[in-house]
């Protein structure tokens, strides 16, 4: 939505511009295809461009070697091109409205006076690792990059509501940023969560990420955390809050970011579910990262296979790691338990003998024995993905 | 020769860095980052204008490139999605030039 402070992309400048970069054809053909461009981005490291307008961009695998995410390495995920690219902290505002007793108005400073809490917290996109599903599904393409770890610092959002007095009878708390569409007929970008999960105790407006404030483009002064939840909810550069005595039915809530109304969230590969609800819970997932994918590792000597599991806030229990294709499994060794919304390193002492490829496999549980499923499952918006990853690497 | 050679390369490195720390400006309590200007890149053939012209009003070119190869049904859902969803002020006898591009050139050639 439009908000005074605040300039955006001059896009129709933008894309005439495009336009005539794509009519005089002045790029190589060898630029065609599925090659990935590596770009740097303010405040950001070099990153996978995955679309530069609106702007997305992948974190490369060899970042979660850390347990923490570097906030230059976390992925860049926007729905409509006119983004927030200024913000005047003076006039920057988060507004609270709607079936409340009373509005609010909250500056950056009103907002640090709230009780401060942090914890550490997944960021993953609902769509991270689409480009894996079969049969194949359109969509942002991503890799396993859109996912981070970091520790988010701010208000709760249950104290800003409360400040606010939510009255009886409300469904439905929206969350709206100053991104604004390039057309009229495009839905702004604009979330909602039922009023009993945004009263929740864990639900923070982060003013901290990773000890500083956002960069700009993962939501710069303030942005909503809902951790153990998919980063669809997670509105970035947040402005407008309202509560609703009805249920919002936003283009992005519906029919958007919607998964199949099955307890697995699938359907059979290419079919259509009957009914969908709104995707929430991220599932538990783990990922090798050490020896990378496709690498190479010396016969007879130590190795260490290392990488990281989380759930959806249950934390993870167990991993276990097999490195003969899925025939033997043993126990990883767990590294320092940062709390249930984390992710958590494993590492697990290797020391191949026979040369050849092998498909190292990690299989991670949670505290409510949730676990992985071994092949992918499918559904039409390339969502959840979890399954234990086949990680192949070559001894020689 | 050579130090005509480092001369470019650190000019260059120097340039890159200053071009870089311009991307991020704070002014008193505002802060403002501007990013990088954008390149369209399509694959070149028939329809490729009207591709660069309609698709790209509301987005750049690797919503389209990233794709999987699709089916001309697919892509053809895939304009008319643009069109009835998102409001693409894009005419019919357009639609079908796009769609027709789309599959000829990022399409499975079903």
């Amino acid at each position: 939505m439009k908000n005074e402070g605040f300039t955006r992309r001059d896009f129709l400048k933008a894309a005439g511009a495009a336009t005539v970069a794509a009519a005089v054809g002045g790029v190589p053909a060898k630029l065609f295809g599925q090659q990935q461009r590596l770009a740097r981005y303010p405040e950001k490291t070099e990153l996978i461009v995955l679309t530069q307008r609106p702007v997305q961009l992948e974190t490369p695998l060899s970042y979660f070697k850390e347990l923490i995410t570097p906030n230059e390495a976390v992925f860049v995920r926007f729905h409509i091109p006119n983004i927030a690219t200024s913000v005047d902290l003076n006039k920057w505002r988060l507004k609270v409205k709607g079936n409340t007793e009373r509005d609010l108005s909250l500056s950056l400073d009103d907002l640090k006076k709230f009780e401060k809490v942090q914890y550490t917290a997944v960021i993953q996109c609902s769509g991270n690792s689409r480009s894996f599903f079969e049969p194949r599904v359109f969509g942002g393409q991503w890799g396993h990059g859109a996912m981070a770890n970091c520790t988010w610092g701010g208000a709760r959002l249950k104290d800003i509501l409360n400040k606010a007095g939510v009255k009886p009878g409300s469904v439905d708390c929206v969350f709206d940023s100053p991104d604004t569409p390039p057309l009229a007929s495009v839905p702004d970008f604009v979330k909602s969560l039922p009023i009993d999960k945004a009263m929740e105790e864990d639900i923070i407006v982060a003013y901290e990420m990773n000890g500083t404030p956002p960069p700009m483009l993962n939501g710069f002064p303030a942005r909503l955390i809902v951790p153990g939840w998919y980063a669809t909810y997670w509105v970035k550069t947040l402005t407008d809050i309202t509560v609703l005595n009805k249920p919002f039915e936003g283009f992005w809530m519906k029919p958007a970011y919607r998964i199949p109304n099955t307890p697995c969230g699938c359907v059979p590969p290419g079919t259509a579910p009957k009914s969908t609800i709104p995707i929430h819970r991220m599932t538990t997932r783990s990922l090798i990262i050490e020896p990378a994918l496709k690498s190479s590792v010396k016969i007879n000597r130590p190795v260490e296979i290392k990488g990281i599991a989380f759930s959806g806030g249950y934390g993870i229990k167990d991993v276990i790691v097999s490195t003969d294709g899925g025939t033997s499994w043993r126990q990883a060794k767990l590294g320092r338990d940062l709390g249930k919304y984390s992710w958590i390193q494993f590492s697990f002492p290797w020391r191949p003998t026979k040369r050849g490829k092998y498909t190292l496999m990690a299989k991670a549980t949670n505290s409510m024995g949730e676990s992985q499923p071994f092949e992918g499952l499918w559904n039409p918006s390339g969502y959840l993905w979890n399954p234990v990853e086949k990680h192949e690497v070559v001894v020689s | 020769m050579k130090r005509a050679v480092l001369f470019f390369v650190v000019a260059s490195i120097v340039v890159a860095c200053f071009a870089y720390a311009q991307s991020v400006v704070t002014t008193g309590t505002t802060k403002t980052i501007t990013l990088p200007p954008e390149k369209v890149n399509l694959k070149p053939g028939q329809g490729m204008d009207k591709a660069a012209t309609y698709c790209i009003i509301c987005h750049s070119s690797e919503y389209i490139t990233m794709q999987p190869k699709g089916t001309k049904a697919q892509w053809t859902a895939s304009v008319n999605k643009m069109i009835k969803v998102f409001g693409a002020p894009i005419k019919e006898d357009d639609a079908k030039v796009i769609a027709d591009y789309l599959a000829a050139n990022y399409g499975t050639g079903k």
